[in-house]
């Protein structure tokens, strides 16, 4: 088991009554998973990301990663769990505008206080793996989306993390760009052994995944294995 | 991991050429003032440490009473000095130094054309260069004094007088009242800038002996009041109480009625307490203004670095979700500052080395360029980088690191509403320093308006006052006599002293016991008060009478001083020796600085046919010479020197307007009127720059607001009026905190002033519209800009 959640609830307070994004939330992954969360807009898609990536906590609800009570954590030991295990991969790719592709990987790298040269040696090795080597030298804005994507992802697997999350990774691509994408996820998911959740409104990018959990108004509403 | 951040921030600033710009030039600007106030502070607060017993030396003086006064006496008698260093155990060397008082001629007989007139000349006790740590470059610190007639002269004074020559063993010919031949016996560095004991010459007290001019102050045999300046070198410097109560009691032997105090003050504190105690004010208001120019420009920096976090947003989000702590986050701004902070710092010392010159010419200062090297000042400079950097980079990072990855992803900005007021406030501070300055500028410039412009009784204008000196003899008649023949001089008059300068004070019974009245008094011929065009209160009867013997003319203020009741024509004045006749009552005017009232003065008028003018007074007399203005005024000095080189072949001619030594009494407001505009300057333009960057900064961030409102049919004028009125409400609130606290300083500072002005409405006024025009200016223009963009286009990019 690589993380569970056990009753979680998160609401937040609008003019004196209480707005519930989740509830009652219960999932348990396992090591080298594929995820798909799927919903209508509001359904707590994102949040629920959020609380698995420790950006969030929730009001209620126990959840236990890789043998550790998140919520109870301190914040350091929380930050040294996401730091090691988790990668993020965002649908508006959020690479930093001042960096070049290379510097975008390392940046991970330079939060675990990793060695200079070893930095050097991992970020080629992805570099490499992704076939961006002569990429290397851009910043984001002379990349097309795809790329910029798929620096994203590099980035998210420059700390070797056990699992990846990605809040829509394709909703700003287009769907070829998207299908590549798609399938390096599995790629990664099948080879490397990587989990990967993600979140997305595709019914066809969602059939990637091992499991299917549909949300609605913050409830666990259907789960399909396929 | 730092180079990631500094690579970062080296990008950033090219990015955003007009952020790092006003960021930096901001600073830089704020930066530069301060170092160099704080260079022209620490200058003063230097004076006289660099001699190596500079905390053991100390300075005598005392405090006399006279009359109703008490002055402050710096110069003591020549048996002085020995006198209490024999009395004293705790002194163990003693000092006497004594400035020649009126300029000399001095001539290197060998070679006809080094001849110059020179004011600065001190006779010193033959141990002055063992006492005091000036440098000599050639001679025996023990033995160049210790002959009379001896001299040592400085580097410059060398070549001036002997060019690349070795001067040692020369001589120079020194034109006192008689000629004197002066050895050279060694040569001293330059005198630094910061010490208040100057001389190019440095000659043997001992020649005194054999001067006659000398004479008089070498008669004294007691610890009393004299012509020297008087040093001790004590023991220890605690030893002060033991030694002044030991020249109180010494006092008391010569006159055991007298008030006076003897005292010592160390000699470090000399400058500002007796040398130029117009910089005092200066000293404690300049470290505040820099203090506050400082705070301006880091507050600039800050709200403007805060402002752009909001679009640093994304990255700090991204760096956080990427593992980054707090910490990390705020290291990273921290770094980033730093690196601003250093490259504003480079950018302030070079406006520094460009400008320094000019801000010291408007403080009318000299600064060596060694002090500005010396260690003392470059660690100074290095705190206040140090400080710069601490503070500059502590809020944004504190700031920036707070923001939350989860808020950057949902796409919800960080403008945190704490991050906008913070903002405000800094506006409000800026601007109200601004007004603040601006309305201080403002009044300290009608009051030298009103100064200068005051009803003073004498008619300035056009009336040239050449000194006479004793080298005229008894000729100073018969150059009066040619000079009034010359096309284009309207009259000419003779007095002891030129006006605002001096006058003698005489004391006599009053009408009470015991009571002194002082009365100051000019020595005047007949022509004078025509030449100057005093007025009138009761003439008298006729114009010659005032030049008679024991006639006196008095003004308005002394018969109120005298208590004359009725008509004082007539009356007689007890000037103990003789009694002398009131022929005459002028209307007051200004003989001396406004900084005083008009005081009584009693004036005696000499027939024109005195000759002795020049011979009588210490220092000489002055000629007043009223001219037609419209006269070729160039060409009528000339002929006045040539008629006066006639006369006096060995002091050179000199001149000055009585306009221009009446615009000379306000050196010390001028200073302050011209650094203060400086200030204005700066201020405004550091806070115009930090309002500029917010506006454009507030435009970027309502680009969809304006876009939406523009689709609704908003006008151009109607967004540019609101996107300037927010910030016009700021400049209108800085504007009432600032006016009441510059009312009050300034009205203190009003107070010092005999004649001032009133602080009018309008002053204020005046601040708030330079105010806010100033603001209107710069944030419109990104107002009118934002209001402009179409808003297909902002729209789209949200």
């Amino acid at each position: 088991m690589l993380l569970q959640l056990n009753k979680i609830f998160k609401w937040v307070n609008v003019g004196g009554s209480r707005t519930f994004l989740l509830r009652d939330i219960n999932l348990t992954v396992q090591q080298g998973e594929f995820i798909s969360i799927m919903g209508p807009s509001g359904s707590g898609k994102s949040t629920l990301l959020h609380i698995i990536g420790m950006l969030d906590d929730a009001d209620e609800g126990e959840y236990v990663f890789a043998d550790q009570n998140v919520f109870k954590l301190k914040e350091k030991q929380r930050s040294q769990l996401y730091k090691q295990h988790i990668g993020f991969v965002f649908q508006a790719y959020h690479l930093i505008d001042e960096l070049t592709v290379y510097e975008n990987i390392e940046t991970p790298l330079i939060y675990q206080d990793m060695k200079g040269s070893e930095r050097k040696a991992v970020v080629a090795d992805i570099l490499d793996r992704f076939g961006i080597v002569g990429k290397k030298d851009l910043f984001p804005s002379q990349l097309s989306g795809g790329q910029q994507q798929l620096v994203g992802i590099a980035r998210a697997l420059a700390s070797n993390p056990k699992v990846i999350l990605a809040d829509e990774p394709t909703g700003n691509l287009n769907s070829k760009q998207g299908e590549e994408i798609m399938e390096l996820f599995k790629k990664l998911n099948k080879e490397d052994g990587v989990t990967i959740i993600q979140v997305t409104h595709s019914e066809k990018n969602a059939s990637y995944g091992s499991r299917t959990i549909h949300l609605l108004d913050g409830r666990v509403d259907q789960i399909v294995n396929s | 991991m730092l180079r990631n951040y500094f690579k970062i921030a080296w990008r950033n600033l090219f990015r955003n050429k007009l952020y790092s710009t006003i960021n930096i030039g901001g600073l830089a600007l704020g930066l530069a003032a301060c170092m160099l106030i704080m260079l022209y502070v620490a200058h003063e607060y230097s004076f006289d440490r660099f001699h190596k017993n500079a905390n053991r030396i100390f300075t005598v003086y005392s405090k006399t009473v006279m009359g109703a006064d008490t002055m402050q006496m710096l110069n003591f008698s020549y048996a002085s000095a020995p006198i209490v260093e024999k009395n004293d155990g705790a002194i163990t060397a003693s000092m006497r130094v004594k400035k020649e008082y009126k300029p000399v001629i001095i001539q290197n007989p060998e070679k006809v054309k080094a001849k110059f007139v020179e004011s600065s000349l001190l006779y010193a006790d033959a141990n002055f260069f063992q006492f005091f740590s000036f440098k000599l470059l050639k001679g025996n610190s023990k033995t160049v004094l210790n002959q009379p007639f001896f001299m040592v002269i400085s580097e410059d004074i060398a070549l001036k007088y002997f060019g690349n020559a070795d001067p040692i063993g020369k001589t120079l010919q020194v034109k006192n009242d008689s000629t004197y031949l002066f050895r050279v016996s060694g040569v001293m560095k330059n005198n630094p800038s910061n010490t208040s004991i100057r001389a190019d010459f440095v000659v043997s007290l001992s020649s005194l002996k054999s001067m006659p001019e000398a004479e008089p102050f070498m008669e004294s045999e007691s610890f009393q009041g004299g012509a020297f300046l008087t040093f001790f070198t004590l023991k220890n410097q605690n030893d002060v109480a033991h030694v002044q109560h030991t020249m109180q009691t010494l006092g008391k032997k010569v006159d055991k009625d007298s008030k006076d105090r003897y005292l010592l003050t160390a000699l470090p504190d000399m400058h500002l307490k007796f040398d130029d105690s117009a910089n005092i004010k200066y000293i404690q208001i300049f470290p505040l203004v820099a203090i506050l120019i400082l705070l301006l420009a880091l507050v600039n920096y800050m709200s403007l670095s805060t402002a752009r976090a909001t679009l640093r947003a994304k990255e700090i989000g991204v760096r956080k979700v990427n593992g980054a702590s707090r910490k990390s986050v705020a290291f990273q701004f921290y770094v980033e500052s730093s690196l601003y902070a250093v490259l504003s710092f480079g950018f302030a010392c070079l406006l520094c080395v460009l400008f320094q010159s000019r801000f010291f010419n408007l403080l009318q200062l000299n600064i060596d360029a060694s002090f500005v090297y010396s260690p003392a000042f470059i660690i100074s400079i290095a705190l206040l980088l140090l400080f710069t950097i601490l503070i500059a980079g502590l809020y944004p990072s504190i700031v920036m690191s707070s923001f939350k990855p989860v808020e950057m992803m949902s796409g919800k900005k960080s403008s945190n509403g704490s991050g906008v007021w913070v903002r405000k406030t800094f506006t409000v501070l800026q601007f109200a320093i601004a007004v603040a300055l601006i309305v201080c500028g403002l009044i300290i410039d009608r009051q030298l308006h009103h100064l200068r412009h005051t009803e003073t009784g004498v008619n300035r204008e056009n009336v040239l006052v050449v000194p006479v000196q004793k080298t005229m003899g008894i000729s100073g008649n018969a150059l009066r006599k040619d000079l009034q023949d010359l096309h284009g001089i309207i009259s000419t008059a003779m007095a002891h002293y030129p006006l605002y300068k001096g006058y003698d004070m005489f004391f006599i019974q009053g009408k009470a016991k015991n009571e002194n009245i002082s009365l100051p008094i000019l020595s005047v011929d007949e022509h004078f008060i025509s030449t100057l065009g005093i007025k009138w209160r009761k003439a008298p009867i006729d114009k010659f009478v005032i030049s008679q013997p024991k006639k006196v003319v008095i003004n308005e203020a002394a018969v109120n001083k005298l208590n004359i009741q009725g008509d004082p024509i007539g009356k007689t004045i007890d000037f103990g020796r003789d009694e002398y006749a009131i022929a005459g009552v002028v209307k007051n005017f200004n003989f001396q600085s406004l900084n005083a009232k008009i005081d009584a003065l009693v004036m005696f008028v000499a027939p024109d046919t005195t000759n002795t003018w020049g011979i009588e007074g210490n220092s000489g007399a002055s000629m007043f010479i009223r001219v037609n203005p419209k006269t070729n005024l160039p060409v009528l000095i000339s002929q006045i020197k040539n008629t006066y080189e006639k006369y006096d072949k060995d002091t050179p001619f000199e001149f000055q307007f009585v306009d221009d030594a009446f615009n000379a009494m306000f050196k010390a407001e001028d200073r302050l009127a011209g650094i203060f505009s400086l200030f204005i300057i700066l201020t405004v333009l550091i806070a115009g720059m930090g309002l500029f960057g917010l506006a454009a900064f507030t435009a970027q961030q309502r680009t969809k607001e304006i876009g939406i409102r523009k689709v609704l049919g908003a006008t151009v004028t109607q967004i540019t009026t609101l996107l300037s009125s927010d910030f016009l409400r700021l400049v209108l609130i800085a504007f009432f905190i600032a006016s009441p606290i510059a009312w009050y300083v300034m009205n203190q500072w009003l107070n010092d002033f005999t004649y001032r002005i009133e602080i009018s409405w309008w002053i204020f006024a005046l601040a708030g519209i330079i105010a806010v025009l100033i603001a209107l200016l710069t944030v419109s223009f990104q107002a009118i800009k934002a209001a402009l963009a179409n808003p297909v286009k902002s729209l789209r990019t949200e």
